[in-house]
């Protein structure tokens, strides 16, 4: 994860166009299987689907679940997590139960969500949020833990107490951590709310990727997959510059900042 | 993960026996399907999965895997270390890398399915493919970041371009390799599953999907139990490994510098 500053890498970029283009031959000259349309035809694909919805209405689609099961994660794990890192005979009562939940692969949990909950909107998003769960559960007990005493102290003496501790103290110096946990769980949730839809959904570009291979449909379901790509991308570079930006007061930003 | 507290441990289990007879308790009560008693998924689950069932089941999965996840590394340590190593390499491969590395790897399922059909291999190739990237990428830092200080030394005692990559770069990146591989073992595990609910006839992924269909809901649940503990196993045997090999590595940085 190391962050290049020079500007733009043209080598690179040219690189890529090249692969594209080697590809674009090669397929067109017929020597690959009929599986692997050109490049640009999954590109003319991908421009249609954006243009007449039908690729576009399932993004919508994928990032309300995605949206919807990373909130609920978000607030349960915090919660938790600030419950678990304070109080010592809660993290030893719930260690058990994370221990023995959180190597439970999520995408298992996708059958018991389908028992429970059909095949809708519903059902991913308990998988989602089950998976997105456990790095910020993680990631918010460390933080909480990580408190420097002296700040807690300090508190103290200043006759701040109760839920003023928590706001004023327990969450910021927790924050930094929170928001790696954070940046973790939001990747694992898109590729969840994805997978979900590809085995059971009924909507979003997993369920479109999955019907459009049953139906042979190969360029617009390498555009979906290539735009799943790209969401992603997008949405990391998104939370990485959030987080440059809210968690500031941080040793590890203010190293950043000089 | 901390020491281990006696009083910690006694309410730890005292949460688990909690928890298992309100199971058996609520469910006995409601009588409902999807939630059978604790003791009926125990019992299945010993049914099952002590039983010829394991090897129909269980063996596939975790040979694919395993298979999937050797190329993995293999082909993630190979490439990481080389680009770590070529600033000009890591350059020029670092956007087509970026590119492929982004899209969800259980989204490659589907081509892998057209392309190679729905047998072993296509499992292992998505396996592959999806648990590759964080052990390439980390390699590659890995092998990136070597300490300068190393470099020189190497050059001073006049070691060959060989020497240095066989005696100084493999093993100054292998802490952060081993933190990819296990990151990718994750992944293996969960492409494993998805690869098997997706396109197969057997394995374990399979196999819960099936069971929930035909609503042998006791199966259900003792197959992902299954699950757990075998990702329980793989994470903990791993770490495990991964201490024994580092030895020497955490011996290094735990001392006071």
């Amino acid at each position: 994860m190391t962050k290049k500053r020079s500007p733009v890498n043209w080598t690179g970029f040219l690189f890529f166009l090249l692969c594209v283009g080697i590809v674009e031959v090669l397929a067109r000259l017929g020597w690959l299987t009929s599986y692997v349309p050109p490049p640009s035809a999954i590109f003319v694909a991908l421009w249609q689907g954006l243009i007449d919805g039908d690729i576009s209405s399932q993004i919508g689609n994928t990032l309300w679940v995605y949206v919807q099961g990373l909130a609920l994660a978000t607030v349960l794990a915090i919660a938790i997590g600030v419950l678990m890192g304070t109080y010592k005979p809660v993290y030893d009562a719930l260690k058990i139960i994370v221990e023995f939940l959180r190597p439970v692969p999520s995408v298992a949990m996708i059958p018991l969500a389908i028992l429970f909950f059909g095949l809708g909107t519903q059902m991913r998003m308990s998988v989602v949020t089950y998976a997105a769960f456990w790095p910020m559960l993680i990631s918010t007990i460390y933080g909480v833990r990580a408190i420097d005493p002296q700040a807690l102290d300090v508190a103290r003496n200043f006759g701040v107490a109760g839920a003023e501790v928590l706001w004023r103290v327990t969450l910021p110096s927790a924050l930094a951590s929170i928001a790696t946990g954070f940046r973790v769980s939001a990747t694992i949730a898109l590729v969840v709310t994805i997978t979900t839809e590809l085995i059971a959904g009924n909507s979003g570009i997993g369920y479109y990727i999955s019907q459009m291979e049953q139906a042979d449909r190969l360029p617009p379901m390498y555009a979906a997959i290539i735009l799943t790509g790209i969401l992603g991308y997008l949405l990391n570079s998104i939370y990485f510059a959030l987080e440059h930006r809210f968690v500031f007061w941080t040793p590890a930003a203010q190293e950043r900042v000089r | 993960m901390n020491k281990v507290f006696n009083r910690g441990n006694a309410s730890a289990i005292l949460t688990v026996v909690v928890l298992l007879v309100l199971w058996e308790v609520i469910a006995r009560a409601l009588k409902s399907v999807y939630i059978p008693p604790i003791s009926t998924i125990a019992v299945t689950f010993v049914h099952e999965w002590f039983s010829p069932t394991f090897a129909q089941q269980a063996i596939p999965s975790l040979y694919r895997m395993v298979v999937g996840y050797f190329f993995a590394s293999v082909i993630g340590i190979t490439i990481g270390i080389i680009i770590g190593t070529f600033k000009r390499m890591y350059e020029l491969l670092d956007p087509v890398l970026q590119f492929l590395r982004a899209i969800p790897p259980t989204a490659i399922i589907p081509v892998g399915i057209l392309l190679i059909g729905i047998g072993d291999q296509m499992k292992m190739v998505v396996i592959a493919f999806g648990s590759m990237w964080p052990i390439l990428i980390n390699a590659a830092d890995g092998a990136r970041m070597v300490p300068a200080q190393r470099l020189d030394t190497a050059r001073i005692f006049g070691l060959t371009p060989f020497e240095t990559l066989w005696r100084v770069i493999i093993p100054s990146s292998t802490p952060m390799i081993a933190s990819g591989m296990r990151t990718g073992l994750s992944i293996a595990f969960i492409m494993i599953v998805v690869s098997e609910m997706i396109g197969s006839t057997d394995g374990l992924g399979y196999y819960i999907l099936s069971a929930q269909r035909t609503f042998a809901i006791p199966e259900m649940y003792g197959g992902i139990a299954l699950l757990a503990i075998l990702g329980y196993l793989l994470n903990t045997g791993f770490v495990w490994a991964e201490h024994r090999v580092l030895a020497w590595h955490y011996g290094q940085t735990a001392k006071p510098v």
